[in-house]
């Protein structure tokens, strides 16, 4: 705006753009919400029979639909990836460093990228057993809950 | 006013979800638009007047772009806090996320005395909706000197008095001509 050179000791300015949108969640992501809101962790099924989490309208490998064909799938799983977040911002779904996770949850055939609470990245490692930790009030919403190492429950 | 948010049905379907994105800029203000709003502060509206076509910008920007070139303090003057609505909008609220007007209300430019200068998007006080003209006269409301906020200027608020100014009310002066304001651009 100009060329000047901003003073060193002048004061910050914040400046915040709010975009408030509410969105549909459509046939195959609704239920998966209102699963996670009642306690149930859902995948579909796709015409290979293999168990896609989280649920997908179509198929990502050739593009076709894939019918609302829910499967219970969890509530336990194995990290197949991970990243430690050691500074979480006030954005991630925990207050406290935590792990990034892609899970594999027992009876699906994709990963599902959740948190991990296992309060320190020494208890983190690729093929161990973590499982969902529940919020007690749950309002459909894919932060209704966390998971933690399995032997910490 | 409550945000208008997916209530969550307790026992039916799952069928909505908020999808808030924030994006929150912390930046250095400008040093021409930091000496605006100290000005403001102060009760006092300025501008550069740009020294190859006279042109007057509030706020300062440090430059024409018409003519490109650079404006400085030597450009700067002080603007008159009164002056003609040039033209204006009656806005209907809808209460969407954030709106906190609940009854029709007017968003007008008021062109300042002595110049070209006008400022935009200004809120009209003691003067009902449909009694807003072209060409009436107003002066700015300022607000008690300890009450004055600059926190809401920033980079992109040209023009921008909000926290300073309440708004703009009748001075009882005639009317100037409207044609002498309607279809021409404002700077």
């Amino acid at each position: 705006m100009c060329s000047t050179p901003a003073v060193p000791d002048a004061p910050l300015t914040t400046h915040t753009i709010e975009f408030p949108y509410t969105r549909t969640l459509g046939p195959v992501v609704g239920p998966f919400l209102t699963g996670l809101r009642d306690g149930h962790l859902l995948g579909v099924r796709n015409r290979d029979g293999r168990v896609l989490v989280p649920p997908l309208e179509w198929d990502p490998a050739t593009g076709e639909p894939i019918d609302a064909d829910f499967v219970e799938v969890g509530p336990a799983g194995t990290v197949e990836t991970w990243a430690w977040v050691g500074e979480p911002t006030r954005k991630h779904p925990l207050d406290h460093p935590f792990a990034f996770a892609l899970i594999r949850l027992d009876g699906a055939d994709t990963g599902l990228l959740h948190a991990v609470d296992a309060g320190s990245p020494d208890r983190m490692h690729t093929g161990m057993r973590v499982t969902a930790r529940w919020k007690g009030e749950r309002i459909g919403h894919i932060t209704d809950l966390t998971f933690v190492p399995e032997e910490a429950r | 006013m409550t945000p208008d948010t997916a209530e969550p049905d307790a026992d039916g379907p799952v069928t909505m979800m908020d999808y808030f994105m924030q994006l929150e800029y912390h930046e250095l203000l400008c040093p021409v638009v930091r000496r605006y709003a100290e000005q403001l502060l102060d009760g006092k509206l300025i501008g550069h007047k740009c020294p190859s076509c006279g042109l007057v910008y509030l706020p300062p920007r440090g430059y024409c772009p018409i003519c490109v070139v650079e404006t400085t303090d030597a450009d700067e003057i002080e603007l008159a806090d009164h002056g003609t609505v040039t033209n204006y909008t009656v806005v209907t609220p809808v209460q969407y996320y954030g709106q906190e007007e609940t009854e029709p209300f007017v968003r007008a430019s008021v062109q300042l005395d002595g110049g070209n200068a006008t400022m935009n998007l200004q809120d009209l006080v003691d003067v009902p909706v449909d009694e807003v003209r072209v060409g009436m006269r107003v002066a700015a409301v300022w607000k008690p000197k300890a009450e004055r906020d600059v926190s809401e200027i920033s980079n992109r608020s040209w023009g921008s008095a909000e926290g300073c100014i309440d708004g703009w009310k009748p001075t009882g002066e005639p009317d100037l001509p409207a044609e002498q304001f309607l279809g021409k651009a404002a700077f």
